[in-house]
């Protein structure tokens, strides 16, 4: 009884979004003041961590509508005073799937991005600001969405090729608005883009790359070895499944599918995916999903330029909430890291492959909290692996990932 | 019992040409840890549906304004919401039920920030993906969905477990 009234939902599941979809969103702006209160309230503890060429760590996170960029020569034991990137305070969104992204070029320049919320629910702006000084200061921030309507542009990646060209990608409302208004259907919404060319002075024109995405799960970027950014998103495929995709922007590859759990679901999980692309090419990719026959962690491969993937592993232990999985690839040596709960503290638990993804190590627990945390980052550093880990109890974390339990 | 019914959605027809701030005065509870299991004791042998909807997750919405197309047409039906907001955000979460006049139904927000925490006692298996919908029948089965919920299928789930009472 129980699977068919399951059944049921899932397949009415499709038509009731039809419907849910003719309907325009309700426009409710919030309380301006009550949202300030509530965001700083929030302690964000969203982070992001790269090393620089010669080895510094340097960390964006977000404090009182504020990014704030520090750097630390030991490790992330200790950190400089952090610089203020956005001088004015913004909304900066810093949670759930939220946070600033900062990436430093071989010349030393710092990139930082961000998505700005707005005062109407869901709507937000992608921010970019630079550092040509080694970190002392920042550029007053851009917006590199060309449309400005109060509506989403979130969700950013950014990736930064050995050209030195910027990619930032976001999720942008901007066709599924146009269809509306021409009273047409549209899933989801949309993924654009936007590259620099000049060191991130300015952004060329936004280019749409793939319609129809799920709304509010980050997007993914890794730079192929071609030098083009390669995008995985959750997609919306059919009526309402919310299954991955994958995109490279080089203005030829068409989408293609990455995964094939058939979440028919009429919601957005807030639970993207991750991908890196080793230094031989392959692909490595992450994600989450919770269909009823396929669920949890999953990681696939792809040796010819994501045109197909391997069987999907299915790893993580489901009765402990096994979320935001986050990969990164060393030459053959492929990294996963991802967070459970234990029903008393939340673990990040790691696995390590290293022969390009085909075999892997038992999980491992590499670090633990017994409260509010963000997800895990991998850092690579030549031959090093850190776990990037910020927890309201312990403050910010690199930890370093050991292979020798392989 | 149909006019016990009749009366229920009669007198919820009135309610809802009351003003809105009327509503608003809803009472939110906090929902800590043993909160789900409270909201389980207190409905042994009853059928009920639990839904977790945030004020940030525009398929809660729609899911809303059709749970009040539901408790309109069934005033019987024992509904109980829990926000997956903060407790500093009760006045928006109080306004938003208010909205879709489901000042009646039993509301919660989440009063405790480590939220692995709080959906661990209700489901090890909720990724947090909203909303998600608890259906508990008399016998006490649950059948989980994740995602907004056919309004046709509630139905059908509402029928067969309140035909019979």
């Amino acid at each position: 009884m129980k699977k068919v009234l399951l059944a049921l939902f899932l397949i009415a599941n499709g038509l009731g979004q039809a419907l849910a979809e003719a309907q325009p969103a309700p426009k409710q702006p919030h309380d301006m003041a009550k949202m300030w209160q509530t965001s700083l309230a929030r302690q964000p503890l969203a982070a992001t961590a790269t090393f620089d060429a010669k080895g510094r760590l340097w960390l964006a996170s977000a404090k009182d509508g504020h990014v704030m960029v520090s750097h630390s020569d030991d490790q992330g034991k200790t950190f400089s005073e952090p610089v203020i990137v956005n001088p004015e305070t913004e909304f900066v969104a810093a949670d759930g799937e939220n946070r600033p992204k900062i990436l430093v070029a071989g010349n030393g320049n710092i990139y930082v991005s961000y998505t700005r919320s707005m005062e109407t629910p869901f709507s937000g702006n992608v921010r970019f600001s630079r550092s040509v000084d080694g970190g002392k200061s920042f550029s007053a921030p851009i917006t590199v969405n060309d449309n400005l309507e109060a509506f989403t542009h979130r969700f950013e990646a950014m990736g930064l090729n050995k050209r030195g060209q910027i990619y930032i990608a976001w999720l942008d409302k901007r066709a599924a608005s146009e269809a509306n208004k021409k009273g047409e259907k549209y899933s989801g919404i949309a993924i654009f883009y936007a590259v620099s060319d000049d060191e991130g002075k300015s952004f060329k024109a936004n280019l749409k790359a793939v319609d129809h995405t799920c709304e509010c799960c980050r997007v993914a970027m890794a730079i192929d070895t071609d030098d083009y950014p390669v995008v995985i998103w959750r997609h919306i495929f059919d009526s309402n499944v919310r299954d991955h995709a994958l995109v490279k922007l080089d203005g030829k590859m068409k989408p293609v599918r990455l995964s094939h759990e058939n979440w028919n679901i009429a919601a957005c999980p807030h639970h993207g995916p991750s991908i890196s692309i080793a230094s031989d090419g392959v692909y490595h990719a992450t994600w989450f999903s919770n269909a009823p026959e396929r669920h949890g962690l999953f990681y696939a491969n792809s040796s010819d330029q994501g045109k197909t993937f391997s069987s999907p592993l299915n790893f993580g232990n489901f009765e402990a909430q096994p979320a935001h999985p986050f990969v990164l690839s060393l030459g053959k040596r492929v990294y996963l890291a991802w967070k459970e709960f234990d029903g008393e503290s939340t673990g990040i638990f790691g696995m390590i492959s290293s022969d390009s993804g085909k075999s892997w190590s038992a999980p491992k627990k590499l670090a633990a909290t017994a409260d509010v945390s963000d997800s895990p980052m991998l850092l690579g550093d030549s031959n090093r692996v850190y776990l990037s880990w910020n927890t309201l109890k312990e403050g910010y974390r690199l930890i370093e990932f050991s292979g020798e339990n392989k | 019992m149909k006019l016990f019914s009749f009366l229920m959605g009669l007198s919820l027809t009135v309610l809802s040409f009351v003003p809105q701030a009327t509503l608003a005065a809803q009472e939110i509870k906090p929902f800590v840890r043993g909160s789900y299991q409270q909201i389980v004791a207190a409905r042994q042998g009853k059928p009920f549906i639990l839904n977790f909807w945030s004020l940030s997750c525009g398929y809660c919405r729609v899911e809303l304004g059709m749970l009040k197309k539901l408790t309109r047409k069934y005033p019987n039906l024992d509904l109980a919401l829990v926000s997956t907001d903060t407790l500093e955000e009760e006045n928006q979460v109080s306004a938003a039920l208010a909205k879709y006049s489901l000042g009646k139904a039993e509301a919660w927000v989440f009063a405790d920030s480590y939220t692995e925490r709080l959906r661990f006692e209700v489901d090890k298996t909720w990724q947090g993906e909203l909303p998600r919908t608890y259906f508990f029948s008399a016998k006490g089965e649950v059948t989980a969905v994740s995602g907004k919920v056919a309004q046709k299928e509630v139905e059908q789930w509402i029928k067969e477990q309140y035909s019979s009472r």
